[in-house]
């Protein structure tokens, strides 16, 4: 094989341009082959060093709770304070989110309100993509801001793109507070998934 | 596939780009000592890679720098590791970068025609530097902020260096705006740079070829000859994949890179720079006044300069070694006081106790925080995760709730006993001789019923008995029998402290503490939940209940803070 001189700006190149004058300096196909598998295992070794350990390293959050599973009852007010018409409540947690932790952060909302005689606490979570849900008190509905869904003041499905009704969160009175296990569901689905 | 390898060469050319560069002419043949630049162009590139993961993951606020670091070498699957990788990656650049330099000064190949190219790579190495420099703040421990604290003072104390300063690191302290500054230049900056330097670097090096060995003539470099295809780059990959070994080798070796203790600005930490800036610390320490600026500016700036003017400054028509006598010698003094500094300041830290003391001291706060962090860092920053500590969480509800009038090793109020080593014998003895203290009941309000009792009438002797009696009365086994059935006839008899003091667990006291079990934690926790109970001080009770205000385990931590369970009321 042979190197033709590219330009007579390589001084060093020209004066070599003839190329190997001596056969034996030409590598045997078998070296070739050789050297071009070794090229091949040691570039893919090195490699492997970085890619192998970033595989499991960028999927740590798949097989890990990366942010802490929210399951508890939550204070969401004095009894008192809620009727027939539905109270938009803010709820608080101490929260893990990766290397924080966090005391009485907001980690959700519930819509409550009083249905015949019993606490009804809805998600403000839209089963459709997530929109946070309000309450249409002329309506006496509750709409999502987003895709025109609608749902009945039971939380029941009226209207809209939205999969299923909206999610009812379980409720207990304890200690003359009001208290909500939220929860979060999956979106988009017919049926209520814990994530 | 092939038609596919055909459109794609018939639309980009890729295979005569290829053919190219596998083709490009060694003059002389392939050599081992023409690896280095490849390695480093590899180190680079892993380096970015590498650097990429960990950007997933870390977040450079003061905040949640040293958390998200603790992260992902703590927890994160893996995270050890790539973390480790490009920590050691640097250090590997380091010692790559001084071998390509020093080959290609042996070599003579800054001269005639590749000078620019020797400028190229001079500052690709200052741009390496920049990098470990910025790097190493980033994890926000003790080690980086200390160690580049120090750099950035140096920065500050050269004559007009101090807006300089605060340019560089954000305003006049380091916080969010320091990390922010290195983390763009680290991430954004630098690696533009580098690679922009690289790119011009590989140009002109194709451009110019390889230096060949200066003693072989035309024809036998001609003869010799071999395209870079296969021989060199056997070499290279060969090189690269023993560096790359050697760096997961360290890395193993090692658990990955250092993390120290968070940065916490009201430490005193043994501060070193990472082990190729040593010499500069080595030098900063001969120094002082007016002629730091010799170790600053002056001598770096010297050595700087003769690198930069070194094709200027040699004129030899040869590039053989023999022939360079003058900048060989140059070159050699400055790498052997470089290697001298660097040994005598590692010479120095090994030998000196305070040193050793102090880092072994870091390595244990190191390990207790990363420990600690796993539980989570509250979000204030770094060293809040010292808060976590149950014990530093019991000295916070100490200062929040019984501070105001209780002292605690040495801070507090004095409206009620002081309670460092609270009931051990020295306290017992002092509650006897001063009650009416400061220390004691002095001043807590409506506790002035006991009488001191003074040496003449009790002396030291038989005071100790009737304090060991008390010990055992607690039910602490560790007392000496014999003085304490001694104390207990002096307690009943002599002195007839019976008459105001019970000894019975659990009896109604009349407002003076009953001796039965007084003084283990468990007493002191229902002291805090309710002192105004009948065995306790009755209805001379002064102190707040806690019963309810404080949580079950809030009370158990505070009792422990005050009467180690373990370790009984004794020192
Ligand atoms: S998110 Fe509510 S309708 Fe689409």
């Amino acid at each position: 094989m042979s190197v033709p001189p590219e330009s007579d700006e390589r001084p060093l190149a020209s004066t070599t341009a003839e190329g190997p004058a001596h056969p034996e300096d030409v590598p045997s196909e078998e070296r070739r082959k050789f050297l071009k598998v070794g090229v091949g295992v040691l570039g893919a070794g090195c490699a492997c060093a970085v890619a192998v350990p970033a595989v499991g390293y960028l999927a740590f959050p798949l097989g890990h709770d990366v942010t802490s599973k929210l399951d508890a009852y939550l204070p969401a007010g004095e009894a008192e304070a809620f009727g027939d018409t539905p109270t938009k409540v803010d709820l608080y947690a101490d929260r893990v989110d990766a290397w924080n932790r966090v005391r009485q952060v907001k980690v959700g909302s519930a819509w409550v309100a009083k249905r015949d005689g019993k606490w009804l606490a809805l998600s403000t979570v839209c089963p459709h993509l997530g929109c946070a849900i309000d309450w249409d008190g002329e309506a006496k509905l509750y709409t999502c801001p987003c895709h025109t869904s609608a749902f009945e003041p039971s939380g029941a499905h009226q209207q809209g793109p939205a999969p299923r009704g909206m999610d009812e969160l379980e409720v207990k009175e304890a200690e003359g507070l009001v208290q909500i296990r939220y929860q979060r569901f999956r979106q988009g689905l017919s049926g209520k998934e814990t994530v | 596939m092939g038609r596919i390898a055909d459109w794609l060469d018939d639309r980009t050319g890729y295979r005569a780009l290829t053919r190219e560069a596998l083709e490009e002419p060694v003059p002389g043949g392939a050599r081992l000592r023409y690896v280095f630049g490849s390695v480093l162009t590899y180190l680079f590139m892993q380096q970015v890679v590498l650097g990429i993961l960990l950007a997933t993951y870390y977040s450079p606020s003061a905040s949640d720098a040293w958390a998200s670091t603790a992260y992902i070498q703590d927890q994160v699957t893996g995270g050890w590791f790539l973390r480790g990788l490009h920590h050691h990656g640097s250090s590997m650049m380091v010692i790559v970068l001084i071998l390509h330099l020093l080959q290609v000064f042996v070599a003579g190949a800054y001269k005639r025609p590749r000078e620019v190219n020797w400028w190229t790579g001079l500052a690709m190495g200052g741009l390496v530097l920049a990098f470990a420099l910025t790097g190493y703040l980033l994890p926000w421990d003790q080690k980086g902020y200390w160690a580049t604290q120090v750099a950035t003072g140096i920065m500050g104390s050269v004559p007009g260096g101090e807006p300089m300063q605060s340019l560089v690191q954000g305003g006049s302290e380091y916080g969010n705006l320091t990390l922010t500054r290195f983390y763009a230049l680290h991430v954004f900056v630098l690696p533009l740079a580098l690679a922009g330097l690289l790119g011009l670097h590989l140009y002109l090096f194709r451009r110019h070829g390889v230096t060949p060995p200066a003693k072989m003539n035309a024809e036998e470099l001609a003869r010799k000859t071999q395209p870079f295809w296969p021989n060199q780059l056997f070499l290279d990959v060969l090189a690269m994949f023993v560096t790359g070994a050697a760096l997961v080798t360290l890395t193993f070796a090692t658990h990955g890179a250092e993390l120290f203790a968070p940065a916490d600005p009201a430490s005193n930490f043994v501060a070193r720079p990472e082990w190729y800036f040593l010499f500069l610390f080595q030098l900063l320490k001969y120094f002082d006044g007016p002629l730091t600026l010799v170790a600053t500016v002056l001598l770096p700036g010297a050595v700087t300069l003769f690198f930069v003017l070194l094709p200027f400054v040699d004129r030899s028509e040869s590039r053989a070694v023999k022939k360079r006598g003058p900048v060989m010698v140059a070159m050699g003094l400055v790498m052997a006081g470089v290697v001298a500094l660097t040994v005598i300041a590692m010479a120095h830290d090994a030998n000196d106790p305070k040193f050793q003391e102090g880092l072994a001291q870091a390595e244990e706060d190191a390990e207790r925080a990363r420990e600690l962090a796993k539980k989570g860092v509250p979000p204030r920053g770094g060293t809040a995760v010292w808060e976590n500590d149950p014990a530093f969480h019991a000295k916070s509800l100490f200062k929040e709730n019984c501070a105001t009038c209780h002292t605690l090793d040495g801070r507090g109020g004095k409206e009620a006993p002081v309670l460092t080593d609270f009931s051990s014998r020295e306290w017992l003895i002092g509650a006897v001789r001063r009650p009416l203290d400061e220390d004691y009941f002095g001043g807590t309000k409506d506790h002035s019923t006991m009488e001191p009792y003074g040496e003449e009438g009790l002396p030291d002797a038989q005071l100790d008995a009737i304090v060991e009696y008390l010990v055992s009365l607690r039910g602490d086994t560790k007392v000496d029998a014999a003085l304490v059935a001694k104390g207990k006839t002096l307690w009943e008899d002599e002195f007839d402290c019976n008459g105001c003091h019970e000894v019975e667990a659990g009896v109604d006291g009349d407002g003076a503490p009953v001796f039965g079990g007084r003084g283990t934690t468990a007493w002191v926790e229902r002291v805090i939940r309710d002192s105004s109970q009948k065995d306790l001080y009755g209805d001379a009770a002064e102190m707040p209940k806690f019963e309810g205000k404080l949580s079950d385990e809030d009370i158990r931590a505070l009792a422990e803070l005050i009467v180690p369970p373990a370790s009984a009321p004794e020192k």
